[in-house]
Parts: structure tokens; C-alpha cells; sequence
């Protein structure tokens, strides 16, 4: 191997790294990937109904909480994302018995069946399909 | 003041560890790169050991971080200067080329950080979560509740939320702060590979280096995400390339203690230290130079203990692990033939890491009979234990490499490549 070849080698795949680059972040994803909203802009309103300790977290989406669930899913994303929120609050997720329960639905047509469902009475509507209630 | 504790500390800690004066402009470079990520890794790890001793620090502890770090750059400020070297330097025109690679990492850097404005998922389900509730709560224990679900990794290290949550407590709590962090980690990492390179092979071959850390296509993507595997790859080059220039122990202290920040970022650092002592006592059979490594990382190896036996919940590798699964995953076949299939599809896999990867695989079998080197040796220590701790762990093999190997791949990439040039340059000098 020359010392020549192998600056042009590097200096090649260097370009098409580049161009891999460029097409990625300047062509595919503004195409195909919607820019995100900030998380806070959906849950920032609950923090200040609930400022601290342990609050229950039910939703119409399940959530992976155990080994083998496939933790890619929407109710996953919607649970870890209200935590990353509502910090230092500790979201036990599936308990409707905690003092203050977050009620956070992909369908928020579902609010009344799962309010009914879980023996829970609403305190506050915060944003469409998110509320905080609490046991009946 | 924490800025100053921050500069201060990476700055005595270099002055500690390398005993001679910097003689040109490349190694005053790779040390003040060096003492930053140093100093940031100080400074989020002397949060952690006040916050589990004492509680929130107030001004205290960057005082005291602050004083420690003048009192050895003043002990150590009479260093012989080292004797100056002839490096190969280099062309003007690869310069320009580096710059635009640069340029075009920079702007990727700042359209997903646009794009992904809470950096990408393990960024707000793990590092900005923890560093929300440190920087929120005096309560340590909520930030590691075990009543959270496991995909918060309640018992991962904590150096970058550290860092993130003291930033938030000076500037106030934004997204910048997070996204400015991860600017300077990728920025770091590219430093220290481009000028630990050229400290040892020249200008031309530091600039070919640091051009395949920055035109790895997930490379700017992985920086802008906020997650930890960047600054671990930044502390696990530092140590690296700390190791193979070593004059005394004391660089090779320092060495651990990059590695013991990179063990106290992220869980693998742990392996990364471990296959850096093994490559070091392989290669050189050097004992005192390991244990002077080996004393290097202790004071972040007992942060570590002390969280994981003290706070952290378990690692859900071990508590969804039983004797009885991880019997049955080793003695199946299916599953070690999925991980080389999934593992040689990846090498190929252009989307994230160009042709890069492809062309270190054809390298690595052209280079196959050059004498072992410690780097090399550690990689491939590193690779090799993958190996098992990917059969072995319990969750479904094929979410679990598709989800974790980019990211593996991007920790260990900027060794790989101060690994490489050296035999490179060796090899072309011969030809």
C-alpha cells in the first residue's frame, strides 16, 4: 500500500460519508420524518397540579413494563415521555389507587369509559385525551 | 465558580499526569481537549459522590474542585519541556477538506437537534430525565425509584445527567443546555482523535483520522442525540490515547482515570477499562504500568460501587436473567447463528456507518499478520465480548442489536481509528 492510495481511499470514503450525511439530514428526513413538537408543549400544565412524590399513571394504551413486551409502542412512548415531564414525580404506571392518578389517552373519547372503568373521578382536564383524577 | 472548578480540575489532573511541557501547538491541543473533557468529568463525578454523601452541593464543592485543581497546576508548573518532534505535516488541501467534513457535521448536528428538539429516545427516557430530577428534587432516591418502569434504566451511571443537571442549576433549566453539552462531546471527540493522531503519526495522518470519526454518517447524529455514547467514546479515547504514548505512570494513571469516567458514564465503560488492563498487560506484560492504570480508576470504580450497592435498582440484564435462561440462550444455536448474521448485515450497513466499517473489516484482514498492539488487542477484546453478552442477556436478540449496535459501534469507532493509523502509517512508510 502507498502512502498516496491511502489518503486517496480515506479521503473517498470520507466524501461519500458526507454526501451520506447531507442526503440524510437535508433530503430523506425532511421529507419523510415531521419535525417533533417539544414533549413539555402536551404535559407541561400537569406539573403544576402535581409539583412532587408519586402519582398513578393509566392510559388506554398499554406500556412495556416487563421483559418480552415490545417496548417501542405508543403507550410506551406516551408513559416514559409524561415521566421525562413531570420529574421528580414518579408515575407508578397502572396504579389507579394513588392519591393523584395522570389519565393519558391516544383516544380521548376514551376519558369517560376509563375514568368509569378504573373508579376514578376527574379533577382536571389539562389537554385533549390528559387529565388528573382521582379514586372515587 | 463552576466553570473555574470545571477548567481548573481538567487542567491540574493534565498537569498531574504529564509530567513533561507540551512542545508545540498539536499536544498543547490534545491537552487542553484532554482538560476539558477531564474537567467536565470531574465535575459531574464530584456531584455524584456530595449528592449520595452529602446531599445537593451548594458552592462548596466546586470550591473546593476549584482549589484542588490550582494547588497541582502549581505543584507540577516546573515540567522539563519535551523534546520537540519532527511530524509529517500536512498538505493544505486536506485541511480544507477536514473543515468542510466539519462544516457538514455541524450543520447535520444543528438540523436534527431542530428536527429532534428533545435530542433522540434514550435521551429523554433516560439522561435528561435523570438530570431533570437531580436538578428538581433534593430527594436522590426518586431519581432511581425502582416503582419507574426499566426502560428508564434507574441503575445506568450518571456522569452526563450530573453535568446536564449542574448546567441546568447556572443557566436554567432549556433544552440548549443539553444540546450545548452534547456539542462540546462531539466536538471533544473529534479533537482528541484528530490530535492524538497527529501527536504521534503527524498532521496528514491526524487529519485522516479525525475525518473518519466526523464523516461516520451516524457519528453527527449520535452527538446531537444527547445520549452518553459520545462522551464514553470521547473518555475511552482519551485513555487509549493516553496508553500508547505513555512515558510514566503517571500518564497511565491519568489513562485509568479516563476510563473510570468512562466507567462512570455508561455501564460499558466498565468492559472498555477492563479490555484496556488486559491489552496493556497482554501486549507490554508491564504489571506496575497496569496497576498504575488500575489505581487511575479507582475513584470512579468506587462511585460506581457505591451507587450501584447503595442506589441503583438492578441492571435488567440481571433481573430478567435466571441461571436457567441464560443456560438455555448459550447452548442455542439458533441464537449465536442470528447474532453473525445480524452482526456481518451490519458491517454492510450504509445508512449509518457509509462504507467506514467495511473498509476497517477489509483493513483488519489485510493488516491480519502486523505485530498485535494494545489498542487493537482492546478493540477486539471489546468486539469479542459482545459476542456472549448478546446471546446471553434475555431480551429478543434481534431488538436488542438493532437498537444497541450503532451505538456500540460509535463508542468504540474513534479507538478503532486511533488503533489503525499507527499500522497504516507504519505500513505505508514501508511500501
Amino acid at each position: 500500500m502507498s502512502a498516496g492510495r491511502v489518503k486517496g481511499a480515506m479521503v473517498a470514503l470520507a466524501a461519500v460519508g458526507m454526501l451520506r450525511i447531507l442526503w440524510l439530514h437535508f433530503v430523506s428526513e425532511p421529507r419523510n420524518e415531521a419535525r417533533r413538537t417539544p414533549i413539555d408543549d402536551r404535559y407541561a400544565a400537569v406539573r403544576a397540579l402535581i409539583p412532587a412524590g408519586e402519582a398513578g399513571y393509566v392510559s388506554d394504551l398499554p406500556a412495556a413494563t416487563r421483559l418480552g413486551q415490545d417496548p417501542a409502542t405508543p403507550g410506551t412512548r406516551m408513559y416514559l415521555q409524561a415521566q421525562y415531564v413531570l420529574a421528580p414525580v414518579v408515575l407508578r404506571y397502572d396504579d389507579a389507587r394513588a392519591p393523584l392518578v395522570i389519565v393519558n389517552l391516544h383516544d380521548p373519547s376514551r376519558l369517560p369509559d376509563i375514568l368509569q372503568q378504573r373508579g376514578l373521578e376527574l379533577v382536571a382536564q389539562v389537554e385533549t385525551g390528559l387529565a388528573v383524577a382521582r379514586p372515587r | 465558580m463552576s466553570i473555574l472548578a470545571l477548567v481548573l480540575s481538567g487542567a491540574g489532573l493534565v498537569a498531574a499526569g504529564m509530567r513533561d511541557r507540551a512542545s508545540d501547538g498539536i499536544e498543547r491541543g490534545f491537552r487542553a481537549a484532554m482538560a476539558i473533557a477531564l474537567g467536565i468529568g470531574a465535575w459531574a463525578a464530584s456531584y455524584a459522590a456530595w449528592r449520595m454523601a452529602f446531599g445537593t452541593p451548594g458552592a462548596a464543592k466546586d470550591v473546593l474542585l476549584a482549589v484542588a485543581g490550582a494547588a497541582a497546576l502549581a505543584a507540577f508548573r516546573r515540567r522539563q519541556p519535551a523534546s520537540p518532534q519532527a511530524r509529517e505535516p500536512a498538505p493544505r488541501w486536506l485541511y480544507v477538506v477536514f473543515a468542510a467534513a466539519c462544516a457538514v457535521a455541524a450543520a447535520a448536528f444543528i438540523e436534527h437537534t431542530v428536527r429532534f428538539p428533545d435530542g433522540g429516545w434514550d435521551a429523554w427516557m433516560i439522561w435528561n430525565l435523570r438530570a431533570r430530577f437531580l436538578a428538581r428534587t433534593a430527594d436522590l432516591r426518586s431519581a432511581f425509584s425502582p416503582a419507574m418502569a426499566f426502560l428508564a434504566h434507574q441503575d445506568y451511571p450518571w456522569l452526563l445527567p450530573a453535568a446536564v443537571a449542574q448546567a441546568f442549576s447556572i443557566f436554567g433549566e432549556s433544552r440548549i443546555v443539553p444540546a450545548a453539552i452534547a456539542v462540546i462531546f462531539g466536538a471533544l471527540a473529534i479533537a482528541v482523535v484528530t490530535l492524538g493522531v497527529a501527536r504521534a503519526q503527524g498532521a496528514r495522518w491526524g487529519l485522516l483520522g479525525g475525518l473518519a470519526v466526523v464523516t461516520l454518517p451516524c457519528f453527527a447524529t449520535f452527538a446531537s442525540n444527547q445520549q452518553s455514547d459520545v462522551p464514553l467514546a470521547v473518555y475511552f479515547a482519551i485513555a487509549a490515547g493516553l496508553m500508547t504514548s505513555a512515558k510514566s505512570r503517571s500518564e497511565l494513571a491519568l489513562a485509568g482515570f479516563s476510563a473510570g469516567l468512562g466507567m462512570w458514564t455508561k455501564n460499558e465503560g466498565a468492559l472498555y477499562a477492563a479490555c484496556l488492563g488486559i491489552a496493556w498487560i497482554w501486549r507490554t506484560r508491564d504489571l506496575r504500568g497496569a496497576v498504575a492504570f488500575a489505581v487511575g480508576t479507582l475513584p470512579c470504580a468506587a462511585l460506581l460501587a457505591w451507587f450501584k450497592l447503595g442506589l441503583a435498582p438492578p441492571n435488567d440484564l440481571t433481573a430478567f436473567s435466571t441461571r436457567a435462561t441464560i443456560v438455555e440462550n448459550a447452548l442455542d444455536w439458533h441464537r449465536w447463528a442470528e447474532l453473525l448474521v445480524l452482526t456481518a448485515r451490519r458491517v454492510v450497513y450504509f445508512q449509518d456507518f457509509g462504507l467506514w466499517v467495511l473498509a476497517a473489516m477489509l483493513l483488519l484482514w489485510f493488516l491480519r499478520k502486523s505485530p498485535g498492539s494494545v489498542l487493537g488487542t482492546a478493540v477486539l477484546l471489546a468486539v469479542a465480548a459482545y459476542g456472549p453478552i448478546y446471546a446471553l442477556q434475555p431480551h429478543r436478540l434481534d431488538w436488542i442489536f438493532r437498537t444497541s449496535a450503532d451505538r456500540i459501534l460509535t463508542q468504540l469507532w474513534p479507538v478503532a481509528v486511533l488503533a489503525t493509523m499507527p499500522a497504516l502509517a507504519r505500513t505505508t512508510a514501508r511500501t
